[in-house]
């Protein structure tokens, strides 16, 4: 079964990746050509090509609003997209659970409430602005998760789908209110509650963009190097277990790994529901449940999905603005309840 | 006979002097949600939900029939020990009743039906204060003016804004600038206010268009569209609570705004050190002073009116 010939069929052909780059790329072109304020593509091209090539740049208004708000964002809302839905693909493969994801199992609350708290108490790291909050909101995406996976353990030792959503949703809630009572009380020092529970890309900047980058970099690639582990837990653990995998080990290093990367975007965007949810179920229906498949295709298909769904929040209601998060709660929730009748019709 | 002609002149003025106090004994005014409200006289004990209906209340010299503020209720300072209790959708009427006030002045957005008619019930006259403009402003303190048997006190202070106003409307021309107001800043996602706010009818008074006059009332909007349009200047009213840039700094330093013309010509400024311009009680002839003094500069200089 791992002779080489079978891990290549396994794999996407280098054809499949450079045609995923290519949708990628196309859906980012079409998201910085259009915008709430039309901007002819000859500007818009001559802007990023000159930006690109370090040449001069006709100051003019393309440049201030390409360079410097559309381009940005575009950057922060792929990169982010693509690490919600690699992590959302990740989790429901570990923990065999369909409707895993940092939204429906509370990682998400629980790292905006981090983000919420290290911004009231002004915790930061030295030398960097922003790095305590993302530290923080880190780090309770962990302890959350944690938490969430201990309860679910005691109540019911097979972490079946149902009492692990459940054990989330009251956690989401919990978090939401403690959240709103953090807000409510140092609201001078924190986004407001709508940022925190819709989500926004708006004035994001290169800095965050890199930021995400990194990290979806350094996170990306230990999850994709585990695509033969989260193959053997999606059987089951005893199978992981039989087949040599280190279950204890590979568990932990997953779930840090995604509270990390999950933390990031929370601190960067607030919490964006249900891409983790949805798009890697969509990236299944088209690829297999085979993660080497999977998670390349959930992460471009969370990207790609992500800057649709950003794009029509900027443009629907042009000059004004929706949060993010309506349209993906709106999308999401719909393909939640699919997904879920689904699922309880074939179990 | 001359002594009978004095204390008969004397019985008659009396009797006059005491015409205007029968008069006034009962009081029936149409409150903002068109509700006629009668009551026997005019209101000693009072509860004011909202910080307008406190600062009216207090222009008009009725600070100390005020027994009870709202929770945001912060201005003048003296009130701020007066006893707080819930608005909103959290009205809590048990509150309200502890205080034994005649009449509560509120806003009809979130309370519910239940929660007037258990106050009236108890023998409290609910009166309805929603301003959305200007003349409604006049209204409402014209209203709690002929509640407060202070109706001379109220005349005076309508009086005093519509001259402020005309003072100013008489001194600046329509040159077609445009004035952005934001509301809430880039970090937090850009809000602005749109047609039908305070601050789009202060920019009418002083000469200048709202940018954003085709949104209405306060809207999230896009960074681009702000960049874009680029107005002649900028009035944020974010609160600076000590730490980081000044919200100005923090506008003048922004990526990509550094073309905008109020930017470059530093016409960005902050408003919030009153809460003025966002709320619909007397004080907004002093924000309207204050976007006139920023707008046109130490040479136009308006007084504010005393």
């Amino acid at each position: 079964m791992n002779d080489a010939r079978s891990l290549r069929r396994e794999r996407f052909a280098p054809v499949t990746y450079a045609l995923l780059t290519a949708g990628l790329l196309l859906t980012m072109v079409l998201c910085v050509c259009v915008g709430s304020v039309p901007i002819t593509l000859s500007d818009t091209v001559t802007a990023v090509w000159n930006a690109l090539w370090g040449l001069p740049i006709p100051q003019n208004i393309a440049k201030n609003i390409i360079l410097n708000v559309r381009l940005p964002r575009v950057l922060c809302v792929a990169l982010a997209g693509a690490s919600l839905s690699l992590c959302g693909a990740a989790m429901q493969g570990l923990l065999r659970n369909p409707l895993a994801d940092g939204s429906t199992i509370g990682v998400s609350s629980g790292a905006a409430l981090g983000a919420v708290i290290a911004m009231a108490a002004g915790i930061t790291l030295p030398g960097s602005g922003y790095g305590g909050v993302m530290l923080t909101a880190m780090a309770f995406a962990f302890g959350s998760l944690v938490l969430i996976l201990s309860l679910a353990y005691a109540l019911d030792r097979s972490l079946a789908t149902n009492s692990i959503i459940l054990i989330g949703v009251i956690f989401t809630m919990f978090i939401s209110s403690i959240i709103s009572l953090v807000v409510t009380f140092a609201s001078e020092h924190t986004r407001s509650l709508n940022f925190w529970t819709l989500g926004s890309f708006s004035g994001v900047n290169y800095d965050q963009a890199k930021l995400l980058g990194l990290a979806l970099l350094v996170c990306g690639s230990v999850i994709l190097r585990y695509s033969h582990e989260l193959n053997a837990f999606a059987v089951g653990e005893d199978n992981a277990r039989h087949i040599g995998v280190n279950v204890k080990r590979v568990k932990l290093i997953i779930l840090i790994t995604i509270s990390a990367l999950i933390g990031v975007c929370v601190s960067i965007s607030g919490t964006v529901s249900f891409v983790g949810l949805v798009m890697p179920h969509i990236a299944r229906m088209l690829v297999g449940p085979n993660h080497r498949r999977l998670l390349p295709a959930a992460l471009f298909a969370g990207a790609i999905f992500l800057l649709l769904a950003d794009l029509a929040a900027r443009t629907l209601f042009s000059p004004i603005e929706l949060s993010i998060g309506v349209v993906t709660s709106l999308v999401g929730a719909v393909a939640f309840v699919i997904i879920f009748y689904r699922t309880r019709k074939a179990g | 006979m001359s002594r009978k002609i004095v204390s008969l002149l004397l019985a008659a003025l009396l009797l006059i002097g005491c015409l205007p106090a029968l008069a006034e004994e009962a009081v029936t005014v149409v409150d903002m949600h068109d509700r006629e409200i009668t009551l026997t006289e005019p209101v000693t004990r009072i509860v004011a939900m909202q910080p307008s209906d406190c600062e009216i209340l207090c222009a008009i010299g009725c600070e100390d029939a005020l027994v009870g503020i709202g929770q945001y209720c912060d201005y003048p300072a003296s009130i701020t020990s007066l006893p707080v209790v819930q608005s909103g959708a959290e009205t809590n009427v048990e509150e309200i009743l502890a205080l034994e006030p005649q009449v509560v002045l509120m806003n009809d957005m979130s309370q519910s039906e239940e929660q007037v008619k258990q106050l009236e019930e108890n023998g409290v006259k609910v009166v309805v204060s929603k301003a959305t403009d200007i003349e409604g402003v006049y209204y409402a303190i014209r209203m709690i003016g002929a509640l407060m048997g202070k109706q001379d006190a109220a005349e005076a202070v309508v009086a005093d804004m519509q001259a402020t106003f005309d003072d100013i409307r008489a001194k600046v021309q329509d040159e077609g600038k445009t004035v952005y107001f934001e509301v809430s800043p880039l970090q937090y996602g850009l809000w602005t206010a749109g047609k039908g706010t305070f601050m789009d009818e202060l920019a009418g008074i002083c000469g200048l268009t709202n940018a954003f006059d085709d949104v209405d009332d306060w809207a999230s909007i896009s960074e681009e569209q702000v960049i874009a349009r680029d107005p002649d200047y900028i009035v944020t009213i974010t609160m600076y609570f000590g730490e980081g840039p000044l919200p100005v700094d923090e506008i003048l330093a922004r990526e990509g705004w550094q073309d905008m013309k109020a930017v470059k010509n530093g016409q960005v400024f902050n408003a919030s050190d009153s809460n003025a311009l966002s709320r619909p009680g007397p004080r907004l002839k002093d924000a309207a002073v204050e976007l006139y003094n920023f707008v046109y500069g130490e040479a136009g200089e308006v007084a504010p009116a005393a």
